[in-house]
């Protein structure tokens, strides 16, 4: 088996799996189906503001489990769905940032600046359209840089990297992550502590379940959905529920302004435009490689760049950046749209999970089994069928379908959601709660997982009142099993040496990155202060 | 946000302490290994070890709060008014969730039914009573609670809005359970 014979398989496995239906004498493979509704699901809660991707995934994750089952097959269209959403969501957040001043998700704040500007001018569907352009190219490149980049970096990790390597490499990522995510390197290290805290109660190689005081509840661990949905959905819902009881929300009608003139996008538009779309693709690529940087950061650095670049040429007659320059929603969107291919560079290639989708990717594979995203997965053996490496050329294959949908029926599907603003965030925020209970009960059947949701739920509210963000307790609450093995594996093999982190080189630079990725941003923070 | 608020210093002592708990208490007491366990004459990791790391974190960040970030202007304010909406909204969740999970074997009571519930679980009406009655009151005390008053119409509105949930689990999926028959 060749490189390309597996990345046919890939193909195939999409295109010829079970089908699902024929149209005009073509069988249409439930993959295929999969992507599409995941797609326009994503584009539909991304149009919602309150609504955001994970909260698609995390409801639509038990379905389709139970849907698919438990096996092998299961996988793409699983997957396909839940790729399918996190792309459609990064062009729906446009939606309501561009027609009412309201970014459907956080990312698609910086499009507001100019988005809503050139729409109160009457120049909407131009603008979603700028918007929709930019948010696809720059999707693509980056999902170009991902399938390019992801296979050479897991073979490198798995010729270079032995276990005490591997267990530096996640501590690594766990102390990057902690640094970067939320603007508080210690705020993160604390998310990170209670992560990991939270996955070690009830586990390890003991008879006793450790720090499980006893509780026969406690004794089998928190269930991965409980802690990931509490933190993550039930946190988030509780904070928004909070912010809207403060206001006592304005229920008021949210007018949209006539659309006048020329709505089209031209080639003149699209090659004025390019070098700012580029430009932020390389800024949201890069960013999007790294674990824990969000689409956010992106955002305001493209939109800076883009901003540097145009005050040097822009005519006396354009408005500037803020009022209502195509120029910077093209910068805005471009570079949070190119964060989401390249974040999964860091889960195919290490099995590190970088934002929350990939988070629920992980979610999937876990549940499902049958693929353990990570270095090994990109095993080309020549002799025998690595099933791991086919779905991930499979996983590829569906971005790039999701892609192709994106460009063809994306920006007209996108154009239609301006309705989802008038849903009342207060009667779906509560909504969104009882179904999350409810997809958490559906996957553990017992109402001890609603309860532990619940008080993770707790926790994450409490996290963001206190400016503590939740994705670093996550992604260490997914990595804290891995990297107790890993670490147990690596005594095990270096002869019980407790320095094994310390006296192998590669190891050791990895670990004392991990103590400068801290000590150099929590210097800075406190040069800022 | 507020620049004058202490929450950073007073975050950074509870975990400076919460971690010394959990190193010098909780990890010694409640594990039955330590960091390095002889198993068969050979070496390996106790179970203390990983937890302990976890303790490290949350020292290592308590310590920057109090020493690195106490000073700092972009402080949230954490206070009363998060703890009256965590106790009211999350309590009256809890409320939602009891009578969930109790309102369909008390309904079989008080109608004094030939069966208990256990056995009527899986069939209609009762497989949805719990969920019906408890997600209603959910939906609608949170829609209540930002209003600031009860309407009817919410009431129904959120009746509709749990009917239809119900409906997406359970119709098309024999095996997926609503709560509370997976436990009952």
């Amino acid at each position: 088996m060749g490189t390309l014979d597996y990345i046919w398989l890939g193909i195939l496995a999409v295109f010829q799996g079970p089908e699902l239906f024929s149209m005009f004498g073509l069988p249409i493979s439930v993959t295929i189906a999969m992507v599409l509704a995941g797609f326009l699901t994503g584009i539909m809660v991304g149009a919602t503001p309150g609504l955001a991707g994970p909260v698609a995934m995390a409801i639509a994750l038990p379905i389709l489990i139970s849907v698919f089952g438990y096996t092998p097959d299961a996988l793409l269209p699983v997957m396909g769905f839940l790729i399918g959403v996190m792309k459609g969501a990064t062009i729906g957040g446009a939606v309501p940032a561009i027609l009412f001043n309201t970014p459907g998700t956080p990312d698609a704040f910086m499009t507001t600046l100019d988005g809503h500007p050139l729409a109160r001018a009457g120049k909407a569907g131009k603008a979603l359209r700028i918007a929709h352009f930019s948010s696809a190219s720059g999707d693509t490149f980056s999902d170009i840089v991902l399938i390019i980049c992801a296979p050479f970096l897991a073979i490198l990790v798995e010729r270079y990297l032995d276990l005490p390597e591997k267990t530096a490499l996640l501590i690594l990522s766990l102390s990057f992550i902690a640094a970067v995510v939320g603007g508080s390197p210690a705020k993160g290290l604390i998310s990170t502590g209670l992560g990991l805290l939270a996955v070690y109660v009830g586990t390890g190689e003991d008879f006793y379940p450790r720090l499980s005081m006893g509780s026969t509840q406690l004794a089998q661990g928190f269930p991965i959905a409980t802690a990931v949905l509490g933190v993550l959905i039930i946190g988030a819902v509780l904070k928004e529920l909070d912010d809207l009881w403060r206001k006592k929300r304005e229920v008021g009608t949210v007018a949209a302004s006539a659309d006048q003139g020329d709505q089209r996008l031209h080639g003149a538009d699209i090659r004025r435009l390019f070098p700012y779309i580029a430009r932020s693709a390389l800024i949201g690529t890069a960013i999007g490689a790294l674990p824990g940087i969000g689409s956010t950061l992106a955002a305001t650095l493209g939109y800076t760049v883009g901003r540097a670049r145009y005050q040097k040429r822009k005519a006396p007659q354009d408005p500037a950046f803020g009022e209502g320059a195509p120029e910077g929603i093209a910068s805005t969107e471009a570079a949070n749209s190119s964060v989401s291919g390249a974040n999964l560079i860091p889960v195919l290639s290490l099995g590190i999970p970088g934002n929350a989708a990939a988070v629920f990717l992980i979610l999937a594979a876990d549940s499902i089994g049958g693929f353990n995203p990570g270095p090994s997965v990109f095993r080309f053996t020549a002799d025998t069928v690595n099933p791991e490496l086919v779905v991930a050329f499979g996983l590829f294959t569906t971005m790039m379908l999701a892609n192709a949908l994106n460009w063809t029926i994306g920006g007209l599907f996108m154009r239609s959601m301006g309705v989802m603003i008038r849903i009342p965030k207060h009667i779906l925020l509560p909504s969104v709660l009882l179904l999350t209970l409810a997809a958490i009960y559906v996957q553990e059947t017992r109402m001890e997982a609603i309860w532990f949701a619940l008080v993770f739920g707790v926790l994450g509210y409490v996290m963001r009142a206190l400016a503590i963000s939740p994705l670093p307790f996550v992604i260490a609450f997914i990595l804290g099993g891995n990297l107790e093995a890993t670490a147990r594996q690596a005594f095990a093999a270096t002869g019980g040496d407790p320095w094994f982190l310390f006296t192998n080189p590669l190891a050791a630079v990895f670990m004392a990155a991990s103590v400068a990725v801290i000590v150099f941003t929590a210097r800075n923070r406190k040069a800022a202060a | 946000m507020s620049g004058s608020t202490r929450s950073n210093f007073i975050l950074g002592l509870v975990l400076v302490a919460f971690s010394a708990v959990l190193l010098f208490v909780w990890i010694p007491l409640d594990t039955d290994t330590g960091y390095i366990e002889k198993v068969r004459r050979q070496v390996t990791v106790g179970d203390a070890a990983a937890p302990s790391i976890a303790a490290l974190f949350l020292l290592t960040g308590g310590l920057l709060l109090i020493f690195v970030e106490r000073a700092r202007a972009d402080q949230p304010a954490f206070g009363r008014r998060h703890l009256v909406f965590v106790l009211s909204f999350v309590g009256w969740t809890v409320l939602s969730l009891l009578v969930m999970r109790y309102a369909g074997p008390a309904l079989v009571a008080v109608l004094g039914m030939d069966m208990e519930y256990r056995l009527l679980r899986d069939t209609l009406p009762w497989k949805y009573v719990g969920f019906l009655i408890g997600g209603t009151m959910l939906i609608s005390g949170g829609i209540s609670m930002v209003e600031g008053r009860v309407r009817p119409q919410r009431v129904l509105l959120s009746l509709v809005i749990t009917t239809v949930m119900m409906l997406i689990y359970d119709v098309p999926f024999e095996d997926l359970l609503l709560p509370p028959n997976g436990d009952v």
